[in-house]
């Protein structure tokens, strides 16, 4: 009877820890981010809260520049725990954004469709050229990235769903060189 | 009020009615055109009313547009900045009808089902092999050989998220009928061909609680890729070298008294389920289900066998590299079966997977697979008659042979050349055993392959173009002690060359 109460406890703690939310970043990193940031409203004006530390999560529509100088443009998604967790296209448009990453990045991972989740602070708005249109979009300068290579499709189809077969989903995160 | 009043007042109205008209002339253009400031109040009025047709004339900033400050300096006429401005109100309408058009074209699009994933289509795979096979062929036929191998379409879709999957995957070399053992004795008739199974996959993903995923993320149900291993599991437009490997399909011929000869599908690719898939701890993914353990010709042929239940967990180091363990428990039967070297009995399976996919050599993967399974007593070739655990054929039909323990592994190890002159080229090499029965000696298959592939596009996984040329080094030691044994016409014990050309994209 005595060991009754402890596999109880086991087992409860094996329930928790396997149904605990997911976290890819790393602590420090998460300290004073803003996770309810205001997308809209910084989008309408992006130059209105500058200095923010925030989340966002998107998917990526185009990459510019070089290695070691990343602009990275992203349509803004909801990030969402069901049924997986990261960005989810919920088929409305919200609105474009840039990262701006001081770092180098392999092409497999700022492929167009991935998604990704950035944590940095917000810029001034930045033009940028985006499918031959200039454009002024709010932008962040990325302290950390989390990357899905989806390929444009949703993280819940992998790995049952993303072909005939089995497919397991790279991720990744990158941090910028400090 | 009087009469007389009543037509005083009307008379007044009728009066003022008339003055009117007058009044109305004088607050038009020409009253406005007599000084500066009206023009420019007569633009921003524009602006106010709002209709599609005038926003595109909006003033530049400051709040005159270029022909009222040519009007003011003199440089137009009042009659010129009347022409400009029907002209700009003309192009503009134009520009707000095209706008116009545009939008209910998108918003008719918008509602298409192939726009909203509710239906898609891809090409799967579409294969050109060329074989050459040093074993001795038959009259009439070549050890040279051009085939489609694989020409499968592939329709999906999302219905909600509740509905996350559906999916069908055609063959459209499915043309062939497909028979199974007939139940009776040495003398019933063999197998009849009588039905074509066209599709190779067909299923329904069911996510009852959304809350619930990932930890139980959804029931599938149809015929789709067990998940057992890594290679049944694999798409056959996304596995690296070109023949399956010998723990799906080897050998030929019916089997013997010892169990060690004929065609054995120790683990078939697919077949009818139910089972639910989650992931936990964000590391262990886990499958559990049962199915028919009939193969997926069973839905022509009659699909109802002996049920077996099937469990995998799958535990990931990283995002790509795991280690499985899998188990598959139930009954088999060998007659009414289409699947070769099944007998009558217990069935189980227990199989072991890994992959290592380098963070630290990016390109570099190896895999492997680790089998062994008992299969029950007189296991028979699809088409042969066969009656239940009956070891006398000469009665009964089959192999006659007691149960088997089967056995086998395969390591896969292959490395993509990311930069440089052979950029996009992939050496790949595959070394696989398989025991058909593992106490019974001299009737081990081995195979050692040398690959080499080049993608013209690889983005895995919904497309991969790509050409493979592959060098297999096969031998089969025989089928047991004893029994006489024929190299020559084997096809598993002699080597073959193989190119194939490959499309994938959806």
């Amino acid at each position: 009877m005595s060991r009754l109460p402890g596999a109880m406890f086991i087992v409860l703690s094996l329930a928790v820890a396997a149904c605990a939310p997911v976290q890819p970043f790393p602590a420090d990193v998460m300290n004073g981010v803003e996770k309810e940031f205001d997308f809209t409203a910084w989008r309408n004006i992006p130059n209105a809260r500058l200095g923010q530390k925030v989340q966002l999560g998107g998917r990526i529509v185009q990459v510019n520049g070089a290695n070691g100088n990343l602009t990275i443009i992203a349509t803004q998604l909801p990030i969402v725990q069901q049924p997986a967790y990261g960005p989810k296209d919920t088929g409305r448009r919200s609105g474009e954004f840039a990262i701006m990453y001081p770092g180098s990045l392999d092409s497999k991972w700022v492929k167009a469709g991935n998604r990704l989740i950035v944590i940095g602070t917000t810029k001034e708005a930045k033009t940028v050229v985006v499918d031959d249109v200039q454009r002024s979009l709010p932008s962040l300068s990325a302290q950390c990235l989390h990357i899905w290579n989806t390929g444009g499709k949703e993280i819940t189809d992998f790995p049952y769903n993303a072909g005939g077969g089995y497919e397991p989903l790279e991720e990744e995160t990158h941090c910028a060189p400090q | 009020m009087t009469r007389l009043q009543r037509q005083a007042f009307f008379t007044s109205l009728c009066l003022l009615s008339l003055w009117a008209p007058a009044g109305g002339e004088e607050i038009g253009p020409v009253r406005h055109s007599q000084a500066t400031a009206p023009v420019v109040a007569q633009a921003e009025s524009s602006r106010e009313t709002g209709t599609p047709s005038q926003q595109p004339v909006a003033a530049p900033p400051g709040g005159t547009s270029l022909e009222d400050l040519l009007l003011q300096k003199g440089s137009i006429t009042m009659d010129e900045w009347i022409q400009i401005r029907a002209e700009q109100e003309y192009s503009g309408a134009e520009s707000a009808r095209r706008i116009d058009a545009i939008e209910d074209w998108k918003t008719r699009t918008e509602l298409l089902p192939m726009l909203r994933d509710k239906v898609n289509f891809g090409l799967n795979a579409l294969q050109f092999l060329y074989s050459h096979q040093d074993a001795h062929v038959p009259e009439g036929k070549s050890q040279d050989n051009f085939s489609i191998r694989r020409s499968e379409l592939l329709f999906w879709g999302r219905i909600s998220d509740t509905l996350p999957r559906w999916h069908a995957l055609m063959e459209f070399q499915s043309i062939n009928f497909g028979r199974e053992t007939p139940a009776g004795g040495s003398g019933a008739a063999t197998g009849q061909p009588i039905a074509a199974t066209f599709f190779r996959e067909s299923y329904i993903d069911f996510r009852p609680f959304q809350s619930w995923a990932p930890y139980m993320n959804f029931i599938r149900m149809g015929i789709f890729r067990m998940p057992f291993g890594i290679f049944t599991e694999t798409s056959g437009g996304l596995r690296d070298i070109i023949s399956s490997p010998y723990l799906t399909s080897v050998g030929s011929g019916n089997g013997n008294r010892t169990g060690s000869a004929g065609t054995i599908d120790f683990l078939q690719e697919r077949d009818f389920f139910v089972d639910v898939r989650g992931k936990l701890f964000n590391r262990l993914e886990y499958v559990a289900g049962i199915m028919n353990n009939n193969n997926f010709h069973a839905n022509a042929t009659g699909a109802n066998a002996p049920k077996s239940f099937y469990t995998r967990v799958r535990l990931f180091g990283t995002d790509v590299s795991w280690i499985s363990f899998t188990t598959i428990q139930g009954e088999s039967n060998n007659a009414n079966t289409n699947i070769n070297g099944r007998g009558k009995g217990a069935f189980d399976r227990y199989g072991l997977d890994f992959r290592y996919t380098s963070k630290i050599i990016p390109g570099f993967m190896v895999q492997g697979e680790w089998w062994q399974g008992h299969d029950g007593a007189n296991q028979t070739t699809v088409g042969r008659p066969a009656n239940g655990a009956c070891l006398d054929q000469t009665i009964c039909g089959g192999s006659g042979a007691p149960g088997a323990m089967r056995r086998t592994w395969y390591v896969l190890a292959k490395y993509l050349i990311s930069d440089g002159p052979f950029q996009n080229w992939e050496p790949t090499v595959m070394y696989e055993q398989f025991d058909p029965s593992t106490s019974v000696s001299n009737d081990l298959y081995t195979r050692t392959i040398l690959g080499l592939t080049y993608y013209f596009e690889n983005f895995p996984p919904k497309v991969q173009s790509k050409i493979q040329f592959n060098y297999e080094f096969r031998h089969h030691q025989g089928n047991g002690p004893g029994v006489a044994y024929d190299a020559t016409f084997d096809a598993f014990a002699q080597n073959a060359f193989l190119v194939q050309f490959q499309i994938r994209f959806m």
